[in-house]
């Protein structure tokens, strides 16, 4: 078990694997697995997104 | 289980109705409308036709209920509720009338002086997430007003952390055209309230009371009608003590209502509905919470969604009556809405 970066939130390992890419349970942030023992994860890179503005 | 709808024509008299006839350990003995006497409730609420067989009864032939819902306009619960009471049965108001403990305060809001102080003391304010113990005994529930649950529900972990500084918090409220009731005014015809973005209420709105008696700080509240049968969206700017980040905050909202089965935090990093938004909780019971840090500001934005005839009345009076009388919370109140609507 590990904790979302973004809000803390209790992040399980289950059967993820390395590089793994999976939202966290509460705010859904894009999370990837960059260790597993122990077990850590870190924002996933993404693109910018244009609201229009 | 008994009960009893005083006031059954009314949107929330609708949305009562909706909810008991299929929960499973009530049974809705009698709904009550003067103006609709005699017909079936599906010609009142159209989505209830061959749900139930009930039809309306005048006011005058109420007969007493385990439990009596009275869905009328604020004032009349004044009348009806001392003599439900003696009865002995539990009373459910969903008016205003038993909501404010402070006498000085109904007084000033409600321009009258308050005929049975002796009962708002005994009232428990109808909000499960605050009160969840003293309604297990209530026998006069005082359901909330809609803006106020919202508006409560999203202020008050923020004040409990002790993480404001003394300002007043602002809270800018939206709602939706039910919110105003079924009888027919000006500002309510087509042409008035189509395309609408209007302050209603700017400054003064009623539910100012309930917010502060819940919340235990001053608030300065503004109300806007929108382009929306249901909703509320109250967003409150609360002034804080020190920045903190979004950890913190959720940490903060976690504490209050990781536990609860009717709010949910929604303060996403990805998609669409980022924050909370009325309208996917149409229908149903849920009340969404949010929140995102302003430390350019120094304040905090914490925002709630929620169906004002649901979490916003009838649903949240279901809630309490379940509470009330040791049934499931849940119960009668599971459903999760549409997407998209």
């Amino acid at each position: 078990m590990t904790h979302c970066p973004e809000c803390d939130a209790k992040v399980e390992r289950n059967d993820k694997v390395l590089g793994e890419v999976f939202p966290c349970p509460d705010c859904g942030t894009e999370l990837e697995v960059f260790g597993t023992s122990p077990f850590a994860v870190q924002p996933a890179p993404k693109e910018a997104e244009d609201w229009g503005e | 289980m008994k009960a009893a709808i005083v006031g059954g024509s009314g949107y929330v008299g609708g949305e009562l109705l909706r909810l008991l006839v299929r929960h499973p350990e009530v049974e809705v003995a009698q709904v009550t409308s003067d103006s609709m006497a005699g017909k079936p409730v599906g010609r009142a609420h159209p989505n209830l036709r061959k749900a139930t067989d009930l039809a309306f009864v005048p006011h005058s032939a109420l007969r007493p209920a385990d439990v009596t819902f009275l869905a009328t306009p604020h004032g009349e619960s004044l009348a009806r509720v001392p003599g439900l009471l003696d009865e002995g049965g539990i009373v459910v108001d969903l008016s205003a009338d038993f909501r404010l403990h402070d006498t000085a305060a109904y007084l000033q809001y409600y321009h009258r002086e308050h005929p049975r102080p002796d009962l708002l003391a005994k009232s428990v304010y109808g909000l499960p997430e605050l009160h969840r113990e003293a309604l297990r005994a209530a026998q006069l529930i005082a359901v909330p007003g809609c803006i106020a649950t919202a508006s409560i529900l999203a202020l008050r972990p923020l004040v409990a952390a002790r993480l404001l500084d003394s300002r007043p918090i602002v809270v800018d409220a939206k709602t939706g055209s039910s919110a105003s009731g079924q009888e027919p005014g000006p500002a309510g015809t087509h042409a008035e309230r189509s395309g609408a973005m209007r302050a209603y209420a700017a400054a003064g709105h009623r539910h100012t009371a309930e917010i502060e008696q819940e919340v235990g700080v001053p608030v300065a509240l503004s109300c806007h009608a929108v382009e929306a049968v249901r909703g509320v969206l109250a967003t409150g700017h609360a002034f804080v003590l020190r920045s903190m980040d979004d950890k913190e905050l959720w940490r903060t909202y976690r504490a209050a209502y990781g536990a609860e089965p009717f709010v949910r935090i929604v303060h996403e990093t990805d998609g669409i509905h980022r924050e909370p938004e009325p309208k996917i909780l149409s229908g149903t019971n849920y009340c969404e919470v949010g929140f995102a840090s302003d430390p350019h500001a120094g304040r905090v934005v914490a925002l709630a969604a929620l169906d004002n005839l649901m979490k916003g009345a009838a649903g949240n009076a279901v809630q309490c009556l379940n509470v009330r009388a040791g049934f499931p919370e849940t119960t009668a109140l599971d459903f999760l809405g549409l997407h998209p609507i």
